[in-house]
């Protein structure tokens, strides 16, 4: 068995995603589903009930929606993709992943930085934001949760032999461990069902230009992890070990002047996104 | 011993002996401390960006964003509280950038914002540990103006 055989064959014993959450991703993915469905899926669990009905009412000024059925529609099936990934997969992010040298809650802060960047960055270049933007950046790290967590590599000697040669710490993964940690995370949203443009983000997220096409929400997901590791929050042992993509950059046309206005608003952004997510995570949660 | 933690974008003074002044998470951005070591008092920045060029906005609004604003705004609060400025210690760490990053060069240009700064008063760093790939996290102890840079598991004494 190659060391990325028994990487994924640990890993597939040990991730679940919540059964209610594969449920409705399913169900999201699906052309026949309507909305009924969903919200029937939803209330039957109290806590996602709860969740829910909490995140919709948090940017609302007006009426409160009491009703999950209100809630979906009010929220549109992109908003509710991010809401089902971000609740199912929190309380994973939050635990210590040792073999990055990640303390508990560090993965989820640099993961919130991250699709903050993303999203901001999309409306500085005047893009526009796909909907599955924040979620893709939200879930590029995931596969550090496994290989740190659950497979417990260890980053020392990764971390060697990126400095020894010069190259990325998914390049030196890839030489060390047969496998890099975007693969690893699109191979295990593969099994949740996520749906594939999210995947193929996760997949290619660190080195953008190898993806067959075009996509610019995978720029910005690129764009958004190199600022955020910029900006440092929750960085573990692989720290700034990196190469920012030079064909996304001039593709978006992303300047140094642009990258500091956004990482700006992001830090000022932070705060009562991350205590949101952090409130999702916590123990009480019925996920 | 009380630990005061130092945010990004933010800054914390002390003149108590028992704390210590702590900043996470330094990636690109740069953590700055100064102390008087006759008033014992102390500060630690923690600056994401070295200039607020197009942001003025943003530098009313919170200094300590940027290092040209935030620093001499550290250094005021200092004097505030005692301190005498000529015999203010410097030292700082982080400004890391991405490998082979070519463009932003974010946490070189933090550190030469710091440099124009820091020359402009005719004032030298005692000490500094910046560059690199690494995080970094940063320490001011209130009762010696010790700076330990602590990365990857290991410490170290600027």
């Amino acid at each position: 068995m190659t060391r990325k055989q028994e990487i994924l064959h640990r890993a597939e014993r040990i991730l679940l995603l919540p059964a209610c959450t594969q449920k409705a991703l399913q169900l999201l993915d699906s052309p026949e589903a309507d909305s009924e469905d969903l919200a029937r899926l939803i209330e039957f669990d109290p806590g996602l009930t709860a969740n829910l009905l909490k995140i919709v009412n948090a940017s609302r000024f007006d009426a409160p929606v009491c009703s999950v059925r209100d809630a979906v529609g009010a929220f549109g099936s992109g908003m509710i993709i991010q809401f089902f990934v971000s609740t199912g997969v929190v309380p994973f992010y939050v635990q210590k992943i040792e073999g990055y040298d990640l303390a508990p809650h560090m993965l989820m802060q640099s993961s919130v930085t991250a699709a903050l960047c993303a999203e901001e960055l999309g409306r500085a270049l005047g893009m526009g934001v796909p909907g599955h933007t924040y979620t893709s950046a939200l879930l590029a790290g995931v596969g550090k949760l496994i290989l740190g967590a659950y497979v417990k590599v260890e980053a020392r000697p990764i971390l060697d032999l990126a400095a020894r040669e010069g190259i990325g710490f998914d390049e030196a993964e890839d030489r060390i461990l047969g496998i890099n940690h975007a693969e690893v995370g699109a191979w295990l949203l593969e099994r949740w069902r996520v749906p594939g443009p999210i995947v193929r983000v996760v997949r290619h997220h660190l080195r953008p230009e190898l993806c067959p096409q075009v996509d610019p929400v995978l720029d910005l997901v690129h764009a958004g992890m190199v600022m955020s590791k910029m900006i440092g929050l929750g960085l573990g042992a692989d720290g700034l070990n990196y190469i920012p993509s030079r064909v996304v950059i001039d593709r978006l046309g992303l300047t140094p002047e642009v990258a500091d206005r956004v990482s700006a608003e992001v830090v000022e952004r932070l705060g009562p996104l991350n205590d949101l997510f952090l409130e999702c995570a916590d123990t009480n949660c019925l996920l | 011993m009380s630990l005061l933690v130092v945010n990004i974008s933010d800054m914390k003074s002390s003149a108590c002996a028992a704390d210590i002044l702590v900043t996470y998470s330094l990636g690109s951005c740069l953590g700055v401390t100064a102390y008087d070591p006759v008033a014992r008092v102390g500060g630690l920045i923690h600056c994401l960006l070295p200039n607020a060029v197009g942001a003025r906005e943003k530098s009313r609004r919170n200094p300590f964003t940027f290092v040209n604003t935030g620093v001499a705004m550290m250094v005021r609060k200092l004097i505030d509280r005692g301190a005498e400025k000529h015999r203010l210690v410097f030292k700082a760490a982080g400004g890391a950038n991405m490998r082979n990053d070519t463009l932003f060069n974010t946490g070189a240009r933090n550190f030469q914002e710091l440099e124009r700064l820091l020359g402009r008063n005719r004032v030298k760093l005692a000490a500094h540990d910046v560059g690199g790939t690494k995080p970094r996290t940063v320490f001011l102890y209130m009762d010696s103006g010790r700076v330990v840079v602590r990365s990857r598991g290991e410490e170290s004494e600027l």
